[in-house]
This record gives structure tokens, sequence and C-alpha cells, in this order.
């Protein structure tokens, strides 16, 4: 192999091995689709925030949705939980009626990132789902606890 | 392969040509490898003629042309490289955005943003209260005795 092919090669594979996980660190996720399909509907607010500082949080990706009476979307975000959990290295989960109505997610490592699901669901004084996505370069630990915290 | 077996013509063998191409007799193929000839460096004296008539003087030039395009190359890699590097951090810039979708209305204004993005936060963290309290109540000693009152009675 010619050695202008040959750096050609290594820089383009460095170059993407260096940003892809930071790029597309939400895309693996099953979540991802929830965003997706629900964001830009009626009766939804999503949020999407990069490399903010919100209240002392330190975000490098801050994704929200909020979604109102809408039961099939609550069970299709709880189906997509359930196969993000898979690769997730803490859930912390309150199951109310037999209804999974408060999980959070810490998932693994996405390069430098550490990530964050939260999902709530609320059913008075109406049906409420709150999913939020959160990449960030503090410990998820840390963050959840910030989260927590704040009220 | 061709370019090899063209430059290995003999002065001899080169001489038979240019005399062939001054009869009008020779083909396409003889002038190019002629041509070839005459490109070579170091050639003696008395083909200088022939090579001004062959255009080496301009096959000089398009030499030149060729490390050109070899500087070319390498600005190409620079490029590449320039790219790759930094093409990934203009990207993440390009996304760098704050909106909100509000019943699928785009929002940009950052305080709206902050507003909808603390507000989906808060609702997280009331959560935690629910759970803090269906804990706070099952700890409840009071509360468990008066359950197990039920039974005693």
């Amino acid at each position: 192999m010619r050695p202008i092919k040959k750096y050609l090669i290594l820089t383009l594979l460095l170059g993407l091995g260096s940003i892809l996980p930071t790029l597309q660190a939400q895309t693996d996720l099953q979540i991802s689709k929830v965003f997706d399909q629900y964001g830009e509907r009626k009766g939804v607010v999503m949020v999407e925030m990069t490399d903010e500082m919100l209240n002392g949080y330190d975000f490098s990706l801050f994704k929200s949705l909020t979604i109102k009476d809408n039961p099939p979307a609550a069970d299709f975000i709880r189906k997509c939980l359930v196969k993000d959990q898979a690769g997730a290295k803490k859930v912390k989960q309150v199951v109310t009626n037999g209804v999974a109505t408060s999980i959070y997610l810490q998932l693994p490592r996405k390069g430098q990132l550490y990530r964050l699901i939260l999902f709530n669901e609320v059913f008075n004084p109406e049906e409420k789902i709150t999913l939020v996505y959160i990449e960030s370069k503090n410990d998820s630990e840390d963050v959840l606890k910030l989260i927590l915290k704040k009220k | 392969m061709i370019l090899k077996m063209k430059y290995k013509l003999s002065y001899e063998e080169a001489d038979r040509l240019i005399e062939k191409y001054y009869d009008g007799l020779s083909t396409g193929a003889e002038e190019k490898q002629l041509q070839l000839f005459l490109m070579r460096s170091g050639l003696p004296e008395k083909y200088q003629a022939e090579q001004a008539i062959f255009g080496y003087f301009d096959q000089k030039k398009e030499r030149k042309h060729i490390r050109m395009n070899s500087y070319m190359r390498w600005a190409a890699v620079a490029a590449v490289v320039l790219l790759v590097v930094a093409g990934p951090q203009l990207f993440v810039t390009a996304h760098t955005s704050n909106y909100a979708y509000i019943d699928g209305k785009k929002v940009s204004d950052i305080r709206e943003v902050r507003s909808q993005a603390l507000a989906s936060l808060g609702d997280i963290s009331s959560s935690k209260d629910e759970v803090q309290e269906s804990l706070k109540n099952i700890n409840d000693t009071k509360l468990i005795e008066q359950q197990l009152d039920v039974f005693s009675k």
C-alpha cells in the first residue's frame, strides 16, 4: 500500500474513532426513537440543549420529552427502556400497581461521556410522562444526586 | 511495462526511427516511441533538433506540471487531515443548538428552552419525593403498629 493511502486511512480512522462515540452516543439507544417519533407532536414538549450550564448542571447534551395524556406513548417508552436497560450499569425503578412509573438508568460510558436516562410518570392531576436523557462529562451518579437534590 | 520497453530503445533504433520519420514512413506508435526516447535525459547533442521537433521542451513543462500535481496531492492529503481533525469540531459546533418543540412548534428563545428543561428536571426530581414519601410511610412504625392492631383485635 502506498504511504499516502496509509496515512489517509490512518488519519480517517483516528478521526472517526475519536469523534464517533461522542457524536453518536444517543443513537445507539432505543429511546432515541421516542424523541424522533413524539418530539414534534402536539401535546408534547421536547427540549434539546447542548453544552449548557443549567442551574449548576454541566451537560454535554440534555434532551427531555414531556407528554400528557398519552398512555400508548408511555407504553412505548417503557418498551424502549426495557431494551436500553440491558446495557445499563445501575437501575432504579419504582413500580406502582405493577407498572414502572419511575426509572433511572445509568448507562455505560460512551467515550468520555457519562449517560443517564430518567423516566417518570405521574397520574395526578393528569397523566404526564417525562423522559430525560443526559450526557455529561461529570460522573452520572453526581449528576443524578444533583438533580434529585434540586427540588 | 510498455514504458520500460519504449525507454529501451537503442540509439541505433532511434536513428532508424528518426530516418523513417523524416521520410514520412513512421507509424503513430513509432513516433510515440521516438518521443519517449527523446524525453530521456543525457541524450547526445545530435538529437537536439529532434527533441525540439517532438516538443521535448513542452514535455519538460508537462513534467513540471506533474510535479505540481504531486504537490497538489500532498495538499489534498493535508486538507483531508485538517477536515478529519477539525471537521468534527466544526460539525459539533454546528450542532450546538438549544431549542424546544412545544406542541410541534419550534422555540429557540434560550430562556424558554431553559425554563422547559428545568420544568422537566423538576418533574423527575419530584418523583424522588414520592419515593421518599413511600419509604417514609414504610418506615413509619406508628403506621405499622396501627395496621397490626387490626389483626390483634
